[in-house]
């Protein structure tokens, strides 16, 4: 044991049970004699402490960062200059002191990058710590990063946040050998990019995956379903698991020119009657109990006590089924079939939710006339459901349910829309309607309409909420008018 | 060299005392409500119109820096000084040229004056030898016993074991500095006061203790031998245990002129007391630190710029080399610099921090300018050097200085301590910057 070892131990279990050492004699250090064992113990603490200062040595850079490269390399040259001085001010001011609220504050950090992206300029060194850090938690910045933070700052994020950097595309062949989450994570981006590449991955490997990681591949083809999924999906009806099985049901609900659904339409037709002399009587029946067939399907099998559920088995088989057997039946168009079908509240809702997932227009518009759901709305395309939204504001809609309508809508609105909007907000007692749209209302008005804003908040009244709406669209359009001026 | 020192926004930011302030200022920061505004090397000055009749009268000495606004707020510098000088760090208001505003150069000749008449009391006062003697007697006798009572401490603390001790409440730990305070040796109590929760903080607290056992028992030995020490060695002695040398009497020692470079400076604040550390330069290449101290809740002296050379004299304190220091005439910001000069590789700021410690082992903090090392981020982020020796970072951005440095080789100015360097300053390019 080393002369130091032997003091920390003697000094750990106190000179009263333990000896202290012999100073070291190589050291030239001559204790003077009679001390006592504390005196002793503490001389040589002090001798400890300075030769330990004295004789410090650098650590050797190749053991402190061992092999790890990306700590080694230089971040490459930035080819793009640096934004203007005023620019860089702005930027600086919105990361370190926002005179915004903290949802302007990042849509006008998004609005500088985007800027800065387009004058091929890029963000000063110095702000990009505070930048990136922002960028974690706002998904809006951090998808605008590029290339406005340059060379230095994808390096820096490579560096710093390594995790967080984009995975690289191409990457495919050593799927296999990736852990479950984060082979969900890139069979999701690639089911984005290329939908039959994920197919044909997923169907290879098909055989080696758990219960859970099936379930959860499986479920990834929500992203850009199409027809040729139709094989593997039916193949994982006969999944020896519920879940999967259940996984691939419902994504099967999405494709109405499947197998399944011409089953499903077999079992829905005897269903439906129309009655009556002018044919105006809509009747429909429970499903029978289900056979082997139906219950692959995915047609809910009898509890094991109790009343089955017949009304969740009619649901499941009109999800499943194409929206045209009702355009059969009745002979009539799906606006007039939604007429005949008034009362029916949970069949309507059943179709709703089957049009929008398939995204079936004709259904969709038929349905928002008698239903507005924001779901509705969101498969229009984005003219048409502008133009919808307006009309139905200018049909007199209850404001506040017109908040998740409006929340959905991308933004700048169009010049209608917006005029609409801010018609409503200074009506009389629209308080409540402003508070509610506060969170988004200032990056929904487009720019043209700035001056009116300014108007309408000089006249504003006492109403708290509503003066900090309008105020919040003044400040942020005047905000976003001295970005444009800072990025000639 | 010197260039005429407007400061950035980022300078002005730093100087506000408080969030509110800077948020009012900045309302107040365009040109509408201004009139008359101006500046010189040193002033910067302008009226405001408020909510009264009169406009406020503000003027701003950017050098010392001092502050002077007619208006009644309390907060210091007021949101009017904050935005005149927001406005000309900007260029948009108090251009050079104009002649000096009557209100603006008063006070510049008032405070000239009051200086002057401090500086002749002090240089006045005839303090008396016999209470003075007395006093310190006193004081020794006090100093003394404290020694003697904390060597018995030390030898019990080692009799019962250092494992013994850390499970002590941190109370005992307080006790033992509480005597020390009342035994005037305050320097010391605060080191016993840190241990008590270093012990349960630090993952390396066994050897923390021991060598600080060892340098206190040093501590009780040297004072034994004070007799037979250096002036600059009693001097360190003295700061260790906290006894301060009076400012009067490093006042009345011969003044350094400048210039002289602001190498970096840091800022702490352990929920007491705030402390600012300037390290600064002079012509002959000696290096001092400026100490600033200040209650919770209060201003700390305004920061220098790092990179700013200052025409101020200095003053120095005993002791052995790099000594702390004082200024004894206004600062007046001569311009920036763009490099700090030739540094040195680590191993020989090694070598220099051992030679210092073999002069006053006392010392728990070098400042070493390091030349051509890079920043990795390998955890707990390094600095090396091209020879391939390394040292770990302590209390920086390290986010901060990988942005600003890229990875490439930089001068650093910072402080070593306990084997660690804390980075204060960067050059990059032909810039000297605060990561």
């Amino acid at each position: 044991m080393s002369w130091l070892a032997e003091l920390r131990t003697a000094a750990l279990l106190g000179t009263g049970r333990h000896e202290p050492p012999s100073p070291p004699g190589d050291l030239g250090f001559q204790p003077p004699d009679g001390l006592s064992r504390e005196e002793s113990l503490l001389d040589q603490a002090a001798l400890a402490d300075v030769v330990t200062r004295a004789l410090r040595r650098a650590s050797s850079i190749d053991r402190a960062i061992g092999t790890a490269d990306r700590h080694n390399e230089a971040a490459p040259p930035d080819d793009a200059p640096e934004v203007s001085g005023d620019a860089a001010r702005l930027l600086e001011l919105l990361l370190t002191q926002p005179p915004v609220g903290l949802e302007l504050r990042a849509q006008l950090v998004t609005d500088w990058l985007q800027l800065a992206t387009e004058s091929r300029r890029r963000v000063p060194h110095r702000l990009l710590p505070a930048l990136l850090t922002l960028a974690k938690t706002k998904r809006g910045i951090a998808e605008h990063l590029y290339p406005a933070i340059g060379a230095r700052g994808r390096w820096l994020q490579d560096i710093i946040r390594p995790e967080e950097a984009a995975v690289s595309p191409g990457s495919v062949t050593d799927w296999a050998e990736l852990g479950s989450a984060d082979a969900a994570v890139e069979l999701e981006r690639l089911r984005l990019a290329d939908p039959g590449a994920a197919r044909r991955l997923l169907r290879t490997q098909w055989e080696t995956f758990s219960t859970r990681e099936r379930a959860a591949h499986l479920g990834t083809f929500a992203t850009n379903i199409q027809a040729e999924d139709e094989d593997l999906l039916e193949k994982a009806l006969d999944d020896k698991a519920k879940s999967v099985r259940e996984v691939a049901a419902s994504l099967l609900d999405r494709l109405p020119t499947s197998a399944r659904a011409s089953r499903m339409a077999a079992r829905l037709r005897p269903l439906l009657r129309v009655k009556g002399l002018l044919r105006k009587q809509f009747e429909i029946d429970l499903p029978p109990d289900p056979d082997a067939a139906a219950l692959r399907d995915g047609i809910a099998p009898d509890p094991r006590t109790g009343e089955p559920d017949r009304l969740g088995r009619l649901d499941t088989i009109i999800r499943g089924a194409p929206l045209d057997v009702w355009t059969t039946v009745t002979g009539r168009s799906p606006a007039a079939t939604l007429a005949l079908l008034e009362g029916e509240t949970r069949v309507i809702n059943a179709i709703l939710d089957t049009a929008v997932l398939r995204a079936d227009l004709d259904w969709v518009r038929a349905l928002f006339s008698v239903r507005k759901d924001a779901r509705l709305l969101n498969c229009l395309p984005h003219r048409e459901r502008e133009l919808s939204l307006v009309r139905y504001i200018r049909d007199g809609a209850n404001p506040l349910s017109l908040v998740p309508l409006l929340r959905d809508m991308p933004r700048p609105w169009a010049r209608p829309l917006a005029e609409e909007v801010l018609k409503l907000v200074t009506a009389k007692n629209a308080g409540q309607l402003a508070a509610m749209l506060a969170g988004f209302l200032s990056q929904a008005i487009p720019l043209d309409l700035a001056d009116q804003c300014r108007g309408l908040l000089e006249r504003s009244d006492e109403d708290a909420a509503r003066r900090r709406v309008l105020r919040d669209v003044v400040q942020y359009q005047s905000f976003r008018q001295s970005l444009t001026e800072a990025f000639p | 060299m010197g260039i005429m020192v407007r400061w950035s926004e980022e300078r002005v930011v730093g100087a506000a005392p408080d969030q509110a302030s800077l948020t009012a200022a900045r309302k107040l920061a365009h040109p509408g409500p201004w009139s008359d505004t101006g500046s010189n090397d040193v002033l910067v000055w302008g009226k405001c119109q408020g909510s009264g009749r009169t406009p406020y009268q503000v003027s701003v000495d950017t050098a010392t820096p001092a502050y002077r606004c007619s208006c009644p707020s309390r907060k210091f510098p007021c949101k009017h000084a904050l935005a005149l000088l927001l406005l000309w760090a900007r260029g948009e208001a108090a251009d050079a040229g104009e002649e000096t505003a009557d209100f603006a150069q008063e006070w510049a000749n008032q405070r000239e004056d009051r200086a002057a008449a401090r500086e002749r009391r002090l240089s006045g006062q005839q303090p008396d030898p016999v209470a003075q003697a007395k006093r310190l007697a006193d004081r020794l006798g006090l100093m003394d016993a404290g020694i003697a009572d904390f060597s018995r401490w030390l030898t019990d603390l080692v009799r019962t074991g250092l494992a013994a001790a850390r499970n002590q409440p941190y109370s005992w730990w307080d006790g033992v500095a509480a005597r020390l305070v009342d035994a005037q040796l305050p320097g010391l109590a605060e080191q016993v006061r840190a241990m008590g929760s270093d012990v349960h903080a630090r993952t390396d607290w066994a050897d923390h203790l021991l060598f600080h056992a060892g340098r206190w028992w040093a501590l009780t030995k040297a004072w034994a031998m004070r007799d037979q020490m250096t002036p600059e060695e009693f001097a360190d002695l003295r700061v260790a245990l906290g006894w301060a040398t009076a400012t009067a009497g490093v006042q009345g020692t011969e003044a350094l002129p400048g210039p002289w470079l602001v190498l970096g400076a840091h800022r702490t604040d352990d929920g007491r007391l705030q402390q600012q550390r300037t390290w600064i330069r002079g012509p002959g290449g000696r290096v001092a630190v400026v100490l600033d101290f200040a209650m919770q809740g209060q201003a700390l002296a305004t920061p220098q710029l790092a990179g700013a050379e200052l025409d101020v004299a200095v003053a120095l304190y005993p002791g052995s080399a790099p000594p702390r220091a004082m200024f004894t005439t206004p600062v007046a910001p001569r311009g920036l610099v763009r490099s700090l000069g030739e540094g040195c590789s680590i191993a020989q700021a090694l070598e220099q921090e051992s030679a210092a410690v073999a002069a006053s082992p006392w010392r728990e903090r070098y400042p070493v300018l390091l030349s051509g090392v890079r920043v990795s981020a390998a955890d707990p982020g390094w600095l090396h050097d091209g020879s391939g020796d390394a040292l770990p970072i302590v209390d920086a951005s390290l986010d901060s200085l990988l942005a600003l440095t890229g990875g490439y080789p930089v001068d650093v100015f910072g402080e070593l301590e306990e084997g660690r360097v804390r980075p204060l300053t960067v050059v990059v390019g032909e810039a000297v910057m605060t990561p």
